[in-house]
């Protein structure tokens, strides 16, 4: 996607989202409701970023999210840090922690990522429940009480002061999507979508996939860490129970219903999903057979999700104006399996 | 002391063999197929269920006969026919690897969420395979766990039997070392394809029938499986049978060990500790090939 | 006409590779398919031979229309693929290889005669029966690529480059091999980059560039053509 048509579709999605509390300030379910589309969509958007770019199999997005979330309340609970320097120092913390899982994690390959990060996510929960975890202020499987909200400029930024806190929500997810397209858009995601072709031919070019496939990591590791932290300030409260399958699950329908490495359809799908993961909630526990089910059918159906379906639908659009026959065949569509892709021709 | 010891081993050999047979179904499908399955652990719950169904729900006549010989049908037409249905249209697309894991993980969601809907969120207790205990020489063996032991060999032996001694097997061999080969030469890949994903399942649902009748039937239970069964796979080699076999057992011993001198909770930091050290020195695993 | 093939087209992803391509070949015919690298040859016999998904046309064989058929149906009525590259099962023995050639259905009945053919044939794979294949030299990998396509009992071999990389003692056996195949009763399409001692065993010749067949004719029409004097100055 050209940057333009990617800062539009940005644009347009969080200036509606923006305006909205103009009109439904004063509903505080569909207040709550705006605010965690911002906070998914830059989580959901880090992960595309690694997973559908930079092409890592990493599946420990909701580990680094939830690091976040503890650092940021051990040092304020614990540490008397003030919430708005702790959030950073939850994002650097993160990244740290990205860096150091990342650095044996990135050298294996893409179903031993999966694995590594997958299983990372799963020790967190003992670990944070255990006494090591007690020991740093985890709080245990009780988890953590009365995290202090976000002060400064005599404001508070929590769920009590809901348009306050989805404003400041808002800049955090305008300046971290701006960096997002930036990076997509500059030399990186040029490498990136080189490395996602083929790793000899970046190899060739002279990217080292492993330093820009860790920077990347480091830089959404703190985006999602610091997301983290301002997400447990907003809420107040903190337990293991973030780490939940479920968490996973709609954070993975995001991106599967945006389009895996379609960026910004991402923050489409953390849009739709927020929304439905909502809708769904008075159905108990049919809501989640329906999550799943729909990770299901999207993925077989519409398998670059709405940008998928977008971009087939202007491209039949055109090529009706343009009363061209089009060679269907060649377009990425066909059936083909890389197996029968031999290598000569 | 000596006993402590002894009898620590047998619990980490019992569980070892029943850990094999799951992990070496998921070897198989990763070997021949290249897709990671994350709704791996589910099917072992949907043989805990179907176990449930038979002998507690229905009482049906015949026992723990009936239960595996009806179980080994349906395992196989599930299996075959998720990968027909959900797995073979992906693999038209480049990217079909991390399209199947998505697919599996929220097909793993539907699965588990779908026993919490239909058998309530509690967990159910299988009936015992057998009652009893023998004693030998200063061992007490549960009969049951000697025929839990016994089911699963079994199981590995007729699994490595079918693998290299018929027709089938050698095709699913020739389609993991060369798809393309497997092509030139008339095998059906589509159908071996199908077909391994079919025997995966039916390897983790047995693993679940015998496994549950210890743990209970836990709709919570996949995740932790498909983990388990995935580090065994990684720490002996990704697709490699053998490795999954002595990772398997090493691992088995791993848990039974660390669980009785350092407690339960320490068990999955170990293993994972393990796993990692493993992965540092030998990135393809145990046993992986290149 | 034992294989027709009649303004076939075929894509590798965006890439147009064959551009209706027409050709045929008798029962009993050795025919040679020249051109350069990368122009398509190999994908012409792995469209032949039901491994190239994106296709349009027609191909039949024994007139029967197979161009959408699946490789293991194609297999099964007598045509094989040797693949250039070998495509061997690395981590299994020569005999392993040879049973598993056997696959289709009308090989399985024949296995235990064509194994015997096979050795008689290549003297050097019957001593090494219990060997890797990832072990042999590349030579003897060949030579067993050519054996497995013979376990499959067909009729029609379409053969890749099968002297490709080989020592010139080598390329001479390769030639007498397939000679041999052919006065066995075998039809063979072989694509070739001119490789003299198997071009002149052609019965006919094609010459495929940029998906295009800009040549069909006898050895002596080849020599005569002055297009074609570049490709043959080799010989």
């Amino acid at each position: 996607m050209n940057t333009k048509s990617m800062v539009t579709i940005l644009g347009v999605t969080y200036g509606f989202i923006g305006i909205l509390p103009l009109f439904i300030g004063d509903s505080s379910i569909l207040m709550r409701i705006l605010t965690m589309i911002l906070i998914w969509s830059v989580v959901a958007s880090c992960w595309d970023l690694i997973m559908g770019y930079a092409g890592i199999f990493s599946f420990g997005q909701v580990a680094f999210y939830v690091i976040g979330a503890y650092s940021s309340a051990i040092l304020s609970v614990s540490l008397g840090v003030s919430p708005i320097l702790s959030i950073f120092l939850a994002g650097i913390i993160t990244a740290a922690i990205g860096v150091i899982i990342g650095l044996p994690c990135l050298k294996l390959a893409g179903p031993y990522i999966a694995l590594v990060t997958f299983a990372f996510q799963l020790a967190l929960e003992p670990f944070l429940k255990g006494p090591l975890g007690k020991a740093i202020g985890s709080g245990g499987s009780r988890g953590i009480i009365s995290v202090p909200p976000i002060h400064f400029f005599g404001m508070n930024f929590s769920s009590s002061e809901l348009v306050p806190f989805f404003y400041f929500a808002f800049v955090l997810t305008l300046i971290c999507s701006a960096v997002i397209v930036v990076i997509l858009k500059s030399h990186w995601g040029t490498a990136f979508l080189a490395l996602k072709d083929s790793e000899d031919f970046a190899a060739s070019l002279g990217v080292s996939a492993f330093k820009y496939k860790l920077l990347v990591f480091g830089i959404t590791s703190f985006i999602t860490g610091l997301f983290g932290a301002i997400y447990v300030h907003y809420v107040g409260i903190l337990s293991t129970r973030m780490l939940s399958m479920e968490v996973f699950t709609v954070l993975l329908i995001m991106i599967v219903v945006g389009g895996i490495g379609q960026y910004p359809g991402v923050v489409l799908g953390a849009v739709f999903t927020v929304t439905a993961n909502e809708l769904l909630r008075p159905m108990g526990i049919y809501r989640l057979l329906i999550m799943g089910g729909l990770v299901v059918v999207v993925v077989l159906l519409l398998p670059d999700g709405v940008t998928g379906l977008i971009k087939k639908i202007s491209d039949l659009r055109l090529r009706k104006k343009e009363r061209h026959p089009v060679e269907m065949r060649g377009s990425g569509e066909m059936k083909e399996s890389g197996e029968t892709q031999g290598s000569t021709l | 002391m000596f006993i402590e010891i002894i009898e620590v081993i047998i619990s980490g050999l019992l569980n070892g063999s029943v850990y094999a047979l799951m992990a070496i179904g998921l070897a198989l499908v990763y070997g021949v197929t290249k897709a990671f399955n994350f709704a791996y652990g589910s099917f072992y719950t949907m043989g805990g269920y179907f176990a449930w169904t038979l002998l507690v729900s229905l009482g049906v006549k015949g026992g723990y006969y009936t239960v595996f010989l009806t179980a080994i049908p349906f395992l196989f037409v599930v299996g075959f026919f998720l990968e027909k249905v959900l797995i073979s249209p992906l693999r038209k697309r480049s990217d079909w690897q991390m399209k199947a894991m998505m697919l599996t993980l929220g097909l793993s969601l539907f699965l588990d969420i779908g026993y919490i809907a239909t058998f309530g969120p509690r967990l159910k207790s299988l009936p015992d395979i057998v009652e009893g205990t023998i004693d030998i020489g200063p061992f007490a063996f549960m009969n049951q766990d000697i025929v839990i032991f016994i089911l699963s060999i079994t199981g590995l032996l007729c699994f490595a039997w079918v693998l290299n001694n018929t027709r089938v097997g050698m095709a699913v061999q020739a389609v993991a070392q060369n798809p393309i080969g497997a092509q030139i030469v008339g095998i059906p890949k589509d159908r071996v394809f199908a077909a391994t994903f079919a025997i995966s399942t039916i390897m983790v649902g047995i693993g679940g029938i015998l496994l549950s009748q210890k743990n209970f039937v836990n709709p919570q239970a996949s995740t932790g499986i498909m983990i388990k069964a995935w580090v065994i796979t990684a720490f002996g080699g990704m697709g490699s049978i053998k490795g999954s076999l002595y990772a398997a057992l090493i691992i088995g011993m791993l848990e039974a060990f660390v669980g009785y001198y350092l407690g339960m909770i320490h068990i999955e930091v170990a293993v994972l500790t393990l796993l990692l050290i493993t992965l540092a020195f030998r990135p393809q695993g145990l046993m992986g090939r290149e | 006409m034992m294989l027709n093939i009649e303004n076939l087209n075929a894509y590798y992803g965006q890439a147009h590779v064959l551009k209706d391509v027409s050709i045929s070949v008798n029962k009993g015919e050795v025919v040679v398919m020249l051109g350069p690298n990368g122009h398509g040859k190999s994908t012409l016999l792995k469209s032949i031979c039901g491994m190239v998904n994106s296709k349009r046309g027609r191909i039949s064989y024994k007139d029967q229309d197979i161009i959408k058929l699946p490789s293991e149906k194609i297999v099964n009525m007598g045509i094989t693929y040797i693949a250039e590259n070998r495509e061997l099962f690395p981590y299994m023995s020569v005999v392993e290889n040879l049973k598993l050639g056997a696959y289709s259905k009308n090989a399985r009945k024949h296995e235990k005669k064509n194994m015997e053919k096979v050795f008689s044939l290549f003297p050097r794979l019957a001593e090494r029966k219990k060997q890797y294949a990832s072990t042999m030299s590349g030579g003897e990998a060949k030579m067993l690529a050519i054996a497995r396509g013979l376990m499959s009992n067909a009729d029609f071999l379409a053969i890749d480059e099968p002297a490709l990389g080989l020592q010139p003692n080598l390329r001479v056996e390769v030639a007498r091999i397939i000679k041999e195949i052919n006065k066995q009763g075998k039809t063979i399409l072989v694509v070739e980059q001119n490789i003299p001692q198997i071009t002149d065993l052609a019965d006919k010749l094609y010459v495929l560039e940029e998906g295009h067949i800009t040549f069909e004719g006898s050895k002596d029409d080849a020599l005569d053509n002055d297009n074609l004097k570049e490709i043959f100055l080799g010989m």
